[in-house]
């Protein structure tokens, strides 16, 4: 059992032809991963498709050319050249058609690609009493037959393409990430685009006698794509999505060894075996961690009434019993609230008993203040006071800054709620160092006014006067402004909105 | 706070024409801004804005006129101009931190066969700690929260030492306490010497925000002190009735 493994794993290693199919999948898979990166992260995998279809055109030419000029068969070099050709060709009529008409890219990559492709179709057929090669093995690829030649030609043309790419990595970055700022600081973007083009180009060349014209593109984009699923950092995503292509390549030649199937297919299966793979479990970007996390949530109306729950309560914070007395959940899912609160630093809890952080106190005020401000509302347009609370308990849950800021404007900045009890300020806006209209400030700020417009401008105040807020119910709900020298000014609600202030202090527990 | 008019301008814009296709982008464009203001541009969607601001950056070509950068043409003034980009046009899954972003700003100033200093990092540092997102360095970008966003860019721009900083709606979908940081920043930035030009689409804040504006529609409709610009009749003909309240918007700049 063991030495049929052994044999399994072994045996293929010690056939050169096994070990030629390693060592050029393998170089090419590493430099299709590297430039693949840049690829999908341009968008340009429909561009790679079209170059490797464009190539067929390219060999055939290069073929005919030193065939009927020289008399030379399946001139290999020239074959190269004939599909670097193509590919410029291809490439640069994209580009012109782009340019100056107002087809988009896609669109004109597809018209180009099939047309070059359509004049190798041609070439061929009309030729074919001198052609003499396969084209089948370039659309389908052989890795298991790569010649010497083809080696070399991979090995040269792969160890060009990784120096450009490691040379100029900060250049394809830029322009890859924000082409405007790379022109700005005189990056020659125009010329970098060629460059990368020219290096798909040349990897495609490369590659496609081991995977074949259809395939090729599937190892360029597809270890890329695993890779993107798995960083957050470019250079990591190169380096990872050549060992996925390297690792695709080993694994795709001992399924095609066991299975005795095409090379090509065999490495791409593999490949995209391991997206897959990946696909699911990617800590961060995977299905299974997306559904991890969904199921971890906890609905945000829970929390926020979980949080003002332990507000009213005071210091002293609440157990969860009595949480779970004044909350609507099952006691499940308030568990799971009161361990991803914990987590997300709303609560701590000190001797069995929740209470609030600093930021779930902020949080839980920002909720009280709408919750109180909507009751205001409804008391005011006309419901019970026994009903407010019931009604303004759903309410409460719009409290985006906006449409708080709003309801508190039309009510004329409300003191209290009906019921008596004060309404907490607006502590987002109302710290130290911030500017806002007056109307918005507690009892006891101390701000310097810094702006005055038009129905505050005769009423005695400077931009500079520094002030302290005084109570609003002395006045009737007026605002009461203490100066320095002991002047009071008494601001009715549309001049306190016309004057800002920079708040100096704010009194404590407000 | 003018300054003496003989100085050179930071920016200068000559007669500056763009056409995507058969449409003008922006048509017979001059301006010039002195050293040290913070310029808001606004108009309606669509009016050129974003195109005026590529152009001064050198990333669309005119086809006619040109833009001077303290009067030297864009070739001899690489790197003059920082730029934060309009949240729409980043791609936020792109594999990169916040710290990578930042770096970006150095790229114009080491030659591509070195690597990036001590110097260079150091620098980095110091403008992720002046927008308070050093804490978040290793964080992929699409991780931070709107405002954080704007601000890593920010940073970049800092980084990057220029002496002009083009901003393309930064103020756009953010919180009042992000857009409180940014204005603080920007008025750091223009404390230190540097020329501000700002893409805004708010009315309202214009005026208090900005030193001049400049109002453009595909030509240029005023550019000057914001109490000048804002004016009712222009407005209501650059934006076509689309606004209803222009009334008080000039007021507001009056106290400065």
């Amino acid at each position: 059992m063991i030495e049929t493994m052994i044999h399994a794993f072994v045996g293929p290693l010690t056939e050169t032809f096994f070990q030629k199919a390693l060592i050029g999948g393998g170089i090419a898979a590493v430099v299709c991963g590297v430039v693949g990166c840049l690829v999908i992260l341009r968008g340009m995998a429909f561009l790679g498709d079209a170059l490797s279809h464009a190539m067929i055109a390219g060999v055939a030419g290069g073929y005919l050319f030193m065939k009927l000029v020289f008399t030379v068969e399946a001139h290999a070099p020239s074959m190269l050249v004939g599909s670097l050709l193509a590919a410029i060709i291809t490439v640069s009529s994209i580009s012109f058609v782009s340019r100056v008409s107002r087809i988009k890219d896609d669109t004109a990559i597809g018209i180009m690609y099939t047309g070059v492709f359509a004049a190798g179709v041609v070439l061929v057929s009309v030729f074919r009493n001198y052609i003499h090669i396969d084209l089948v093995h370039f659309i389908m690829g052989d890795v298991l037959g790569v010649a010497d030649a083809d080696l070399w030609v991979a090995a040269l043309a792969a160890a060009a393409v990784l120096s450009v790419i490691v040379l100029f990595f900060r250049y394809f970055q830029l322009t890859s990430f924000d082409p405007i700022m790379a022109a700005s600081i005189g990056m020659p973007v125009v010329l970098i685009d060629y460059a990368l083009t020219t290096c798909v180009s040349l990897v495609v060349v490369s590659a496609v006698s081991m995977v074949g014209v259809i395939l090729v593109v599937g190892l360029l984009i597809t270890p890329a794509a695993t890779a993107y699923l798995l960083c957050d950092r470019l250079d990591r995503m190169m380096f990872l999505s050549a060992l996925f292509g390297v690792t695709s390549v080993i694994g795709g030649l001992y399924l095609c060894i066991w299975l005795d199937s095409s090379g090509g297919g065999a490495i791409m299966l593999f490949c995209t075996f391991q997206f897959i793979v990946v696909l699911f479990v990617a800590p961060r970007y995977g299905l299974l961690a997306n559904w991890m996390r969904r199921r971890r949530m906890v609905p945000q109306q829970l929390v926020e009434d979980v949080l003002t729950c332990v507000l009213r309560a005071g210091p002293r914070g609440m157990s969860r019993s009595s949480i779970a007395l004044h909350v609507n959940a099952s006691s499940e899912r308030l568990a799971k609230a009161l361990r991803s609160m914990t987590r997300e630093g709303l609560l701590e809890q000190t001797d069995g008993d929740f209470v609030l952080t600093q930021q779930g106190r902020q949080e839980a005020n920002r909720v009280l203040r709408a919750h109180r401000l909507w009751e205001t509302y409804l008391r005011q347009v006309g419901l019970a006071v026994t009903e407010v609370h019931r009604k303004a308990h759903e309410l409460e849950h719009v409290h985006d800054k906006e449409s708080v800021a709003y309801l508190d404007d039309i009510l004329g900045h409300p003191v209290r709620d009906p019921h008596g009890t004060e309404i907490p300020r607006d502590q987002n806006s109302c710290i130290p160092g911030n500017v806002c209209s007056i109307s918005l400030l507690g009892e006891g700020t101390s701000a310097t006014i810094e702006f005055l417009r038009s129905p505050a401008r005769e009423i005695g105040l400077e931009t500079g006067d520094v002030i302290r807020v005084g109570s609003r119910e002395e006045v009737d709900g007026a605002w009461q402004l203490h100066l320095p020298d002991g002047r009071r000014i008494r601001l009715d609600h549309e001049q306190a909105d016309a004057i800002d202030a920079r708040i100096v202090t704010v009194p404590e527990n407000v | 706070m003018d300054r003496p008019t003989s100085r050179i301008p930071a920016i200068e814009v000559r007669n500056l024409t763009v056409s995507f296709g058969p449409k003008p982008a922006l048509l017979d464009v001059s301006v010039s801004i002195d050293e040290g203001l913070l310029v808001g541009i606004i108009g309606p969607n669509g009016a050129g804005k974003s195109t005026l601001v590529k152009a001064i950056l050198g990333f669309v070509k005119p086809d006619f006129g040109q833009v001077l950068i303290q009067g030297n043409s864009f070739e001899h003034a690489r790197g003059k101009v920082a730029y934060v980009p309009q949240r729409g046009a980043v791609d936020w899954d792109y594999p990169i931190t916040v710290e990578q972003v930042a770096l970006m700003g150095r790229y114009g100033h080491v030659p591509w066969w070195k690597d990036l200093g001590s110097e260079d990092r150091h620098r980095v540092h110091e403008a992720l700690e002046m927008v308070r997102m050093a804490d978040f360095r290793h964080r992929q970008i699409g991780q931070l929260s709107g405002g954080q966003q704007q601000r890593v860019f920010m940073a970049r721009a800092l980084a990057q030492g220029g002496d002009i900083l083009l901003l393309d709606e930064p103020f756009a979908g953010v919180d009042a306490a992000t857009e409180r940081a940014i204005l603080d920043v920007l008025d750091r930035a223009k404390k230190s010497g540097r020329t501000l030009v700002v893409v805004h689409h708010d009315l309202a804040t214009a005026s208090e925000y900005f030193d001049r504006l400049i109002l453009i529609k595909q030509r240029l409709y005023a550019y000057g002190e914001p109490e000048r610009v804002l004016d009712p009749e222009l407005l209501s003909e650059v934006y076509e009735g689309k606004l209803r309240a222009f009334g008080g918007l000039r007021g507001r700049g009056d106290g400065q």
